[in-house]
């Protein structure tokens, strides 16, 4: 059993509470989850089960929590991790080893136990989860989905009652949410307890016994699985939650290529210029290609949603169309003008999924201005002002939330001129005030530019995008 | 990423990581500290053995780029100087120099990186009773180090987007935009890999079991007896048998 009782806590560096007169009682085998706004607090409460806070993240903290009777915060955290496991939100930062065996092997390891009892271990989970085929191999190359059920696996290995997960489909495709979803269900049948912090939903519907929905570190609700997700999408939207019960017929990959999903599209259209695509084909080797596009065409001004399964190259279909893919030669021509190979450059630019990867500079002014031969400060601050920027113009780029460095990273592409924006997964990981926000942003955007949208998120397409091109 | 690139399908020759730590050992003191002690054959044979030992583990492109900077270097100490001006002469031999006495070390270092895994350093420092305080800081390199060129690749794909490049007026600022994301993310992956490890039971203080099977084989008795050869040499010129 988990008993948390009047936590109250604040990060060392922050000046909000993350959680405020916080308690909960969890019963042996029961499945939570925990939800709400990004910075509601969940992450925070998933870091109190497992020991994070107070023995890793500092701050100020007030409340007791005990996990089957384990003082957690007198307790020191390798007692801790041997009754809590974790499962983290991105998978290339919670592997120790570079082999999958020596992963799964890592806890039962650091726990001192016979080698034989290891082994017995490893055999088990590997036996449990299907993974044999994925054993003795580089974790560097699997991929992201197959990395967290390796990150499952070894979770599972180390036999915990309580397993705890941060956010874990962020960086899954429709196929690694399933996956995903067997875990847990499997987890459930072994009767572990089990407390997720998600913001993506619908997956949980048939799993989670209990629904708690934080708001600033209070709990605001605290529902059955089953009463929670008998609530309307209207309804949960207005929580700050994501739908559950969305028609994903997006992510039906059997008909590859672009279509239209927005009927009134032809009647608002600016103009009837298209990106012709030709050429456009990519392999490592000239035996294997991996990317064909030849053909494509993408209306001006549309906004387009690339979906596909993770590993069909959607990477590599956007990296060839900015410029950066070595060994690509293809060009986009508009009108009379064609964009071959580097020169592509010139036309595209890549908004990336973590965004601190593109901002280079200490202001927000000079980051947007960057690489331009001459810089005209009435064209600079018109720009700010479009993306809502002027007041933070002179503020450090690493300083500002998310959403603000995105729309930093997107001042750059406007300034340089360039009239396709691509994004990758803008909003994986947000809650629906910010994807909303997120997705009003790309509709201006659109008509000025043509955007395209790399996501698994079936609620951004419905809100903004008029065009699928489907990856097979 | 191709630095450490761990094939564990088909590794090719295995060596005990102690026995790589010792020809390490060996060739940073004869090549980079002792020319002159030992017969320059065998100094010769010091520096061509990181290139051997990278094929051994099937990183052919890799040996063949390696031999040739180091070749290239050789012959133009050997031959190429006496053609050239002397300014250029001093230049030339510095680089040369610099190439033929640094670059074994280090090739011999991309080689241990790239052909031992996490587990096997663990249980060789483990059998070496190297301290857990030490052990796991230098085991964590061998995580950490690809992950964060993964980053400096996404940067480097973000500069090339940003038209950026070296050169011009720019060339120090250029450093400090490839390196100020490159420290945030770091320092982000590093605190995120620290917490996942110790929700994992990782502990300095705590006697660890170790799985993987290490142990000294033909292949490791006979580089062994082969890296004794310098140390004998010495011995045996200081004793006055060889001169």
């Amino acid at each position: 059993m988990i008993q948390i009782e009047n936590i109250n806590f604040q990060y060392a560096e922050t000046e909000e509470k993350a959680l405020d007169n916080f308690g909960i009682e969890i019963q042996d085998g029961q499945c939570v989850l925990l939800c709400g706004e990004s910075g509601c607090g969940k992450t925070s409460a998933i870091r109190l089960i497992n020991g994070l806070i107070p023995h890793f993240y500092e701050g100020t903290l007030q409340g007791s929590c005990t996990v089957n009777g384990l003082d957690v915060f007198s307790s020191p955290l390798e007692q801790i991790s041997r009754f809590v496991g974790t499962v983290f939100q991105n998978p290339r930062s919670q592997f120790f080893c570079v082999d999958t065996t020596g992963e799964i092997a890592f806890a039962p390891e650091n726990l001192g136990l016979e080698k034989s009892e290891i082994l017995d271990r490893v055999n088990k989970t590997v036996q449990q989860f299907h993974i044999e085929s994925l054993m003795n191999r580089n974790i560097f190359r699997l991929s992201g989905g197959e990395k967290q059920k390796i990150a499952c696996a070894s979770v599972s290995a180390l036999e915990p009652d309580v397993i705890v997960l941060d956010e874990p489909t962020s960086n899954l495709d429709q196929d690694g949410i399933k996956m995903l979803g067997n875990i847990v269900q499997f987890w459930k049948q072994q009767g572990k307890t089990i407390i997720i912090a998600e913001h993506r939903l619908g997956w949980l519907k048939h799993l989670a016994d209990r629904v708690v929905c934080l708001k600033k570190g209070i709990i605001q609700l605290d529902l059955s699985g089953e009463q929670f997700f008998a609530q309307s999408d209207q309804e949960l939207n207005l929580l700050g939650l994501r739908g559950t019960n969305l028609k994903s017929d997006y992510f039906c990959y059997e008909s590859p290529g672009l279509k239209c999903i927005d009927k009134t599209f032809l009647e608002k259209q600016i103009s009837n210029r298209e990106y012709l695509f030709s050429d456009f084909v990519f392999g490592y080797d000239r035996k294997k290609i991996i990317l064909n596009m030849n053909g494509l065409k993408i209306p001006e001004h549309s906004v387009v949603a690339i979906v596909g399964r993770n590993g069909v190259g959607k990477t590599t279909f956007s990296k060839c169309l900015c410029g950066i893919q070595k060994g690509f030669y293809g060009s986009v021509s508009i009108g009379n003008t064609k964009y071959k190979g580097k020169q592509l450059r010139n036309l595209c630019y890549m908004v990336m999924q973590d965004v601190n990867h593109q901002l280079f500079t200490d202001s927000v002014e000079e980051e947007i201005s960057l690489g331009l031969a001459e810089v005209d400060e009435k064209t600079v601050d018109d720009v700010l002002q479009k993306l809502d920027l002027t007041e933070l113009k002179k503020r450090h780029p690493m300083s500002l939330s998310g959403g603000q460095k995105q729309r930093t990273a997107i001042g750059s592409a406007y300034l340089s001129n360039r009239n396709i924006l691509i994004f990758d997964e803008p909003t994986s990981g947000l809650d629906f005030q910010r994807m909303e926000k997120t997705a009003k942003l790309i509709q201006k955007i659109s008509q000025e530019k043509t955007v395209l949208i790399v996501t698994h998120d079936a609620e951004l397409i419905q809100k903004c995008c008029t065009h699928l091109l489907v990856f097979v | 990423m191709e630095l450490f690139d761990v094939h564990f399908q088909k590794r090719g020759l295995i060596f005990d990581p102690r026995t790589k730590l010792f020809t390490m050992l060996t060739i940073v003191i004869f090549v980079v500290g002792g020319y002159g002690t030992v017969p320059d054959m065998l100094v010769f044979f010091l520096e061509i053995l990181p290139i051997l030992l990278l094929l051994t583990v099937g990183k052919f492109k890799k040996a063949f780029l390696y031999s040739i900077i180091y070749g290239t270097a050789q012959a133009s100490m050997l031959w190429g100087i006496a053609f050239l001006p002397e300014t250029v002469r001093y230049i030339v031999t510095l680089f040369a120099v610099f190439i033929i006495r640094i670059s074994p070390g280090m090739i011999m270092g991309a080689y241990i990186f790239s052909s031992t895994t996490v587990s096997e350093f663990m249980a060789a420092m483990q059998k070496m009773h190297v301290p857990n305080q030490i052990s796991i800081p230098l085991s964590v390199m061998f995580r950490f180090f690809p992950t964060v060129m993964e980053e400096f690749e996404s940067i480097n794909h973000a500069m090339a987007m940003r038209d950026i490049r070296f050169g011009g007026k720019n060339a120090m600022k250029i450093i400090e935009y490839k390196l100020v994301p490159l420290m945030i993310c770091s320092v982000k992956i590093g605190n995120e890999l620290s917490a996942a490890a110790l929700t994992r039971g990782l502990n300095a203080n705590a006697k660890r079991t170790n799985i993987c099977e290490i142990g000294f084989h033909v292949q490791d008795i006979f580089l062994f007896l082969i890296m004794l050869v310098p140390y004998a040499a010495v011995i045996f010129t200081k004793l006055g048998v060889l001169s």
